[in-house]
């Protein structure tokens, strides 16, 4: 239910992408959202067997949406 | 003499391998470029040395400490790497193995953590990786000492014995590896750069490695510096992410195997659910360290210290006392020894058992893998401030020592956000300030200790935001953090590896004991026994007294009456811990029992606690003082954090001072 496909980098700085890849994330992975934190604080992502948390700013782009 | 590069991603168990391969290390200051500790060990029996190097994603670096690793690489060739990797992370783990392969430095790959592998059910046809990548790939589970035996036999041979590695060729796109050949080429044959190194270099550079291009820049390599526009427009840098990706995803398809059994690994999403809890997370995190508090100041470390202190003041010292009276000691040299330095430094040492038990509890906390869940909870009231839950490891280190948390300041990506982390840390309130809150919560606050300490430092944590919150504002710091935190399976802490930790964290307070302290304490005791006319006997007439005076109209708005906790505040500049044996020698006591009675005669709670404000608050230890400086890479801002934290130090106590007076 909670799973999602990563669309772009694009819109992200150039330190949190190259991070993001370095775990291993591209376009076309798919990702699990495990928690949303309220008040839009962070996201517990899982791919690949790993969990990982991001910003919830970062976790909308990925999957598509505008830049914030 | 064999030397062993250890590289590997951060949580792959690469420290707990190194303490199980080594029997003796030693942190050895200063790499080239960056001040930072480097961790050299020997293995047992064998004329191997093994270099511990920091946690790295890949060699193109984000934070001040992982460039430590591209710039080692570019300066030293190490005979052998140890690549140690998480086996159930493999994919995004071998795309640092694909970085430091194409070197061409012979490499083996460890599959570290492997059980928790088998436990997802997956394992991996060794033979077939081996083939792939092109090294010897073993397996091995340090915290078990599983495979460990293997992996040494491998690593105590002598240079000559081992086998070269050609360098990993991967099937980069035409343009890319053209690219490659060319720049190589002409390195090689223009800058007498050695063939391997000259390809490694040209990936790395048109790879966008911001140290590599430092490099290049700086030994001005041509044939890279004029095609760097062309590199950067063909977006080879992406080309060649995604054919280092398909290579492992093609590499670890074919060698994967399944097994029979399938056991889940469920703990650590059951421990998660509890711990990360959108709304019981925060007050987890809270009650855990209310926990490590309680610990460290109820049950545990305050009566085993007040065993210590038993054992100094009493035995040792009447013991040493009669020694020396029966020696024929001078009777100022009796002094020195026993009021000076057994009621000084003894004074500090039995502080001992809390400290330690602070120390284990924070080991614990890294070692089982919460501090990154600590990280995630608290984010959200980060962001608010302008920082991001990381910058909460480091403070929470500083709890141990300022000075080890400003180092940890160095895995914080925004530079402005590393700076800010370094400024408030000196509030945290460092184990060493933790022997005057004892003696003053056991003189005036008996029943509430643990809640006063707590107090103390939950008020630090709050300056240190409100502080974070105001640099930040002034910095007009307006890009985004970099927050991406991995949340690795929880491993239940065992007793060798907290001791290690503990000990790794603590030695240096009883080293400090031996010099500083020590060294502060014959200071004081000089100062507290001679005054403008020679040795005096009446302390009043001595020159610590005098300037106690001096500044007693300074220090009278805050709550202080007398001249001594003045003497010793300025003496706590030297390191924190110094204010206690201070006050030790400067009310002539050699117990903390005739102290507390002392400092419970001269303040009233609202002075006392006015004072331990201060004390938590005002100039940081020297120590501290040098990092910043060192950190920051400038003595303004090592100036600034002086002047302003005894600003804002005496500002606080005065309000609580002043306003509690009228309260009360």
């Amino acid at each position: 239910m909670n799973h999602f496909m990563i669309k772009q980098f694009n819109g992200l700085d150039d330190a949190t992408a190259q991070r993001l890849h370095s775990l291993g994330l591209q376009v076309g992975s798919s990702v699990q959202a495990v928690r949303f934190y309220p008040f839009h604080g962070p996201v517990i992502i899982q791919v690949d067997h790993q969990k990982i948390g991001i910003r919830y700013r970062v976790f909308k782009l990925l999957t598509g949406g505008k830049p914030l | 003499m064999t030397t062993v590069a250890l590289l590997g991603n951060p949580n792959t168990g690469k420290t707990t391998l190194f303490n199980e391969l080594t029997d003796k290390y030693a942190y050895v200051g200063n790499w080239t470029g960056v001040t930072v500790e480097k961790k050299v060990g020997q293995i047992r029996h064998s004329h191997t040395k093994v270099i511990d190097l920091p946690g790295v994603y890949s060699l193109n670096p984000i934070t001040k400490d992982e460039s430590v690793v591209t710039n080692y690489l570019l300066g030293h060739s190490p005979d052998l790497i140890l690549n140690v990797t998480n086996a159930s992370q493999l994919k995004r783990n071998l795309l640092l193995s694909v970085e430091v392969l194409e070197l061409g430095v012979p490499v083996i790959i460890t599959l570290n953590m492997i059980d928790d592998l088998k436990r997802t059910g997956h394992y991996y046809n060794l033979k077939t990786l081996s083939t792939e990548l092109g090294c010897p790939v073993r397996t091995t589970n340090a915290r078990n000492k599983e495979g460990l035996t293997e992996l040494k036999a491998d690593l105590v041979r002598d240079q000559s014995e081992i086998k070269p590695n050609l360098p990993l060729k991967l099937n980069y796109p035409l343009m890319v590896n053209q690219a490659i050949r060319q720049a190589a080429t002409s390195l090689t044959k223009d800058y007498k750069v050695e063939p391997k190194f000259a390809h490694w270099l040209a990936i790395q550079y048109i790879n966008n490695n911001k140290v590599v291009r430092k490099y290049a820049t700086m030994h001005q390599l041509k044939p890279l510096l004029s095609q760097k526009a062309y590199y950067d427009a063909q977006k080879f840098d992406d080309q060649i992410f995604e054919t280092r990706l398909s290579f492992i995803e093609k590499t670890l398809a074919s060698a994967t195997e399944q097994l029979q059994s399938t056991q889940h690994v469920a703990i650590t999403s059951k421990i998660d659910k509890v711990v990360t809890h959108p709304i019981f997370g925060l007050p987890i995190f809270v009650g855990i360290f209310y926990l490590m508090f309680k610990l460290s100041f109820d049950w545990i470390g305050t009566p085993l210290s007040g065993y210590l202190d038993g054992f100094l003041s009493g035995p040792i010292s009447s013991w040493a006392n009669q020694f020396l009276t029966q020696a024929g000691a001078l009777p100022m040299l009796r002094s020195l020894i026993v009021n000076g330095l057994i009621a000084g430094v003894g004074g500090v040492l039995v502080f001992i058992p809390q400290i330690f038990v602070l120390f284990a509890c924070i080991t614990i906390l890294e070692d089982s893998g919460y501090m990154s869940r600590a990280a995630l909870v608290t984010d959200r009231i980060m962001e608010m401030i302008g920082l991001n839950g990381k910058a909460f490891i480091p403070l929470i280190i500083g709890f141990g020592c300022n000075v080890t948390g400003i180092m940890a300041a160095r895995t914080i990506e925004q530079p402005k956000e590393r700076l800010i982390t370094t400024l408030i840390s000196p509030f945290m309130s460092c184990s060493a300030r933790l022997p005057i809150y004892s003696l003053f919560v056991a003189a005036l606050f008996p029943r509430h200790q643990a809640l006063i300490v707590l107090s103390l430092y939950f008020l630090g944590i709050v300056v240190a935001l409100f502080m974070a919150k105001f640099y930040h504002v002034i910095f007009k710091a307006k890009e985004h953090s970099v927050f991406i935190v991995e949340l690795p399976q929880y491993h239940i802490p065992r007793l060798d590896i907290v001791w290690h930790g503990t000990w790794d964290k603590g030695k240096g307070f009883i080293k400090k004991a031996g010099t500083i302290i020590f060294a502060g304490t014959v200071l004081i005791w000089l100062l507290s026994n001679f005054g403008v006319r020679g040795y005096v006997t009446q302390i009043d007439q001595s020159f610590a007294a005098n300037l106690g005076q001096i500044l007693l109209p300074v220090f009278k708005p805050i709550g202080i009456s007398t001249w001594q906790p003045i003497s010793a505040l300025l003496t706590g500049v030297l390191a924190k811990e110094v204010i206690s044996s201070s006050m030790m020698v400067l009310f002539h006591t050699s117990n903390q029992t005739a102290l507390i009675a002392m400092i419970g005669g001269s303040f009233t709670a609202i002075s006392a606690y006015a004072l331990l404000v201060f004390i938590l608050l005002y100039i940081p230890c020297f120590a501290t003082i040098g990092t910043i400086k060192s950190e920051t890479g400038s003595a303004k801002w090592a100036a600034y954090s002086v002047i302003s934290s005894l600003a804002i130090s005496y500002t606080l106590a005065f309000l609580i001072f002043q306003i509690g007076s009228l309260l009360m």
